[in-house]
């Protein structure tokens, strides 16, 4: 079954047999490596420490240019799910394929080719406060060697598509929570990933600021980014409707189409 | 081009945020390399010292009276095939006389009493330098005692124990120095990694934000590597003005020490090579710990 393996002609990752094997699962509905696909978990497990599993025998898959909320009470694996995508962690079994390539099998020095298909952020903003909003945002294109005007073009872009042109020579402390969180969602899309990763982006935030920046992530799907969303508010997932998962102890327990959650 | 400026730019603010410890961490590695270049420098000034005489090494076999001139000759060929043997020069008895009387004529007097040469016959023998790698002052002794045991041999006249008790001060200095060198060094290297370790710290959240946008590693590693690299390089520098400030003071402070080891330290400035040494070991130490320091970090 090589010729439908994708990722073994990526090169980057998977390049032998094996991962191959291990990927074609007897038990599991999910085939090889599918071209439609985004993300892909194959039973994933992941621990911390001996005795507890972080997540238990996870499948999921996300297609290309879908939104999805991750959903569950504190402790229930969100985070850990979000860090085994950018391989922040390990999962200690099973398989991740984020685009058709098996993430396992990417070598340590590599790994910036994964973290460079995928923008991510984070509730406390992870902002750099030596540096003004125009610099926050374009450290994605400085560390890829973008050339000046370039960088100019795009930063710009990416401000005004979070409304913060007029704040770009601000620095982070002396603008508000939203807006330090619509900054690092600018940083997070001037390198157009293909992925989008947000933990609890609304955390810090209230319902209003919380649904702008909500609608700001929209914006950005509709231009085909996936875009994942782990949050525990319940009245964002009712108010935008899309498919969520819920997750508990570890396990999926939910994948609602379209956010209506028991 | 843009990653050199960049880690230049970082490098220099990095110095000037922890302003305390660099100038601290680099006040010692200034102190370590100053070590190292002067005892380099004292070397060099007894090697240079050492190779005045060693040129002038010389030996004047005076011959017994009466001795024919066939075994003279004889000596004289076994001399002359040597291998440590630059020059031979055979003086008659009335070479000798000759000599005397044209270099202090006023003394003639004393000559006329005599009715032949009071002066015996001589053997000037010249030897190639110590400097030379294949020639040592205990080759040249034990070549002349050798010879010595020669019964046409009277006695003999030689210059050879400065050169011999330079030798080994020189080699006294060498050793103490690099001794005190590869301590003080092995502390440069520890002081360098943990200045960089607290910069890696200090600069923790930024490290971890480029890691999560897609920097390679050497994009993480290299401004910290620069900076190390800048560290030892002005710790060099600094050195160097300092051996220099040294030689040139000196003199002023203490005129008296400074008389009797004038003929010694020739030199005002150290020679290229030193200067080169200590830039390239400075250099060398900072990248090496900074290395060291950064790679443990991104292992983590």
């Amino acid at each position: 079954m090589m010729t439908d393996c994708r990722c073994f002609h990526k090169g980057l990752a998977v390049a032998d047999d094996r991962a191959c094997v291990a990927l074609s699962c007897q038990t599991c509905y999910f085939g090889l490596a599918n071209p439609r696909k985004m993300i892909e978990f194959y039973h994933v497990y992941m621990q911390y420490i001996k005795s507890q599993y972080a997540l238990v025998d996870l499948c999921l898959s996300i297609e290309k240019g879908e939104f999805v909320f991750l959903t569950g009470a504190s402790g229930a694996g969100k985070t850990t799910l979000l860090k085994l995508i950018y391989k922040a962690q390990t999962p200690v079994k099973g398989q991740i394929l984020i685009d058709s390539v098996n993430i396992n099998m990417i070598p340590k020095k590599s790994l910036y080719q994964l973290r460079r298909k995928i923008g991510i952020i984070f509730q406390d903003f992870k902002l750099l406060p030596r540096k003004t909003i125009f610099e926050n945002v374009a450290i994605p294109l400085v560390i890829r060697g973008t050339k000046k005007n370039t960088i100019l073009k795009k930063v710009n872009e990416a401000l005004s598509l979070v409304g913060l042109t007029h704040r770009r020579n601000y620095f982070p402390l002396h603008i508000s929570g939203g807006e330090q969180q619509r900054v690092a969602i600018a940083r997070a899309i001037v390198s157009d990933p293909k992925i989008m990763i947000a933990d609890e982006p609304t955390g810090n935030l209230d319902t209003e600021l919380s649904i702008e920046i909500l609608r700001i992530f929209e914006r950005i799907n509709a231009a085909g980014i996936t875009i994942i969303i782990a949050t525990h508010d319940k009245n964002l997932l009712r108010m935008f409707s899309k498919r969520t998962l819920r997750l508990e102890k570890g396990r999926m327990v939910q994948d609602e189409p379209t956010g209506e959650l028991a | 081009m843009k990653l050199i400026r960049q880690a230049f730019a970082n490098c220099l603010q990095n110095l000037v945020r922890n302003k305390l410890i660099n100038v601290l961490s680099l006040a010692i590695i200034v102190f370590t390399l100053l070590i190292f270049s002067i005892f380099n420098f004292l070397t060099y000034s007894i090697e240079r010292f050492s190779a005045q005489f060693s040129d002038d090494i010389r030996v004047i076999f005076y011959f017994k009276s009466d001795i024919p001139r066939e075994n003279i000759d004889r000596l004289y060929r076994q001399i002359e095939s040597h291998i440590l043997v630059k020059s031979l020069h055979f003086k008659s008895r009335d070479q000798a006389l000759s000599d005397f009387a044209r270099e202090f004529p006023e003394l003639n007097f004393i000559l006329s009493e005599f009715d032949a040469s009071p002066f015996p016959s001589s053997l000037e023998v010249i030897f190639n330098s110590p400097g030379d790698s294949r020639v040592t002052t205990d080759q040249i002794m034990n070549f002349i005692q050798d010879i010595e045991q020669n019964n046409i041999i009277d006695s003999r006249q030689i210059n050879l124990e400065w050169v011999r008790r330079l030798t080994s001060l020189k080699k006294f200095i060498s050793s103490v120095g690099f001794f005190l060198s590869v301590i003080l060094i092995f502390i440069s290297l520890f002081i360098i990694y943990n200045v960089i370790k607290i910069n890696i710290l200090y600069r923790r959240d930024e490290i971890d934000i480029l890691k999560l946008v897609g920097a390679t590693d050497f994009y993480i590693r290299f401004p910290f590597i620069i900076e190390g690299a800048f560290l030892g390089f002005l710790g060099s520098l600094f050195s160097i003005g300092l051996l220099m400030l040294l030689l040139w003071i000196f003199p002023h402070l203490s005129p008296v020490v400074s008389n009797i080891i004038d003929n010694i330290v020739i030199a005002a400035t150290p020679p290229f090579y030193i200067i080169r040494n200590v830039i390239l070991l400075g250099t060398g130490i900072g990248i090496f710990s900074s290395f060291l320091s950064i790679r443990q970090f991104m292992k983590e």
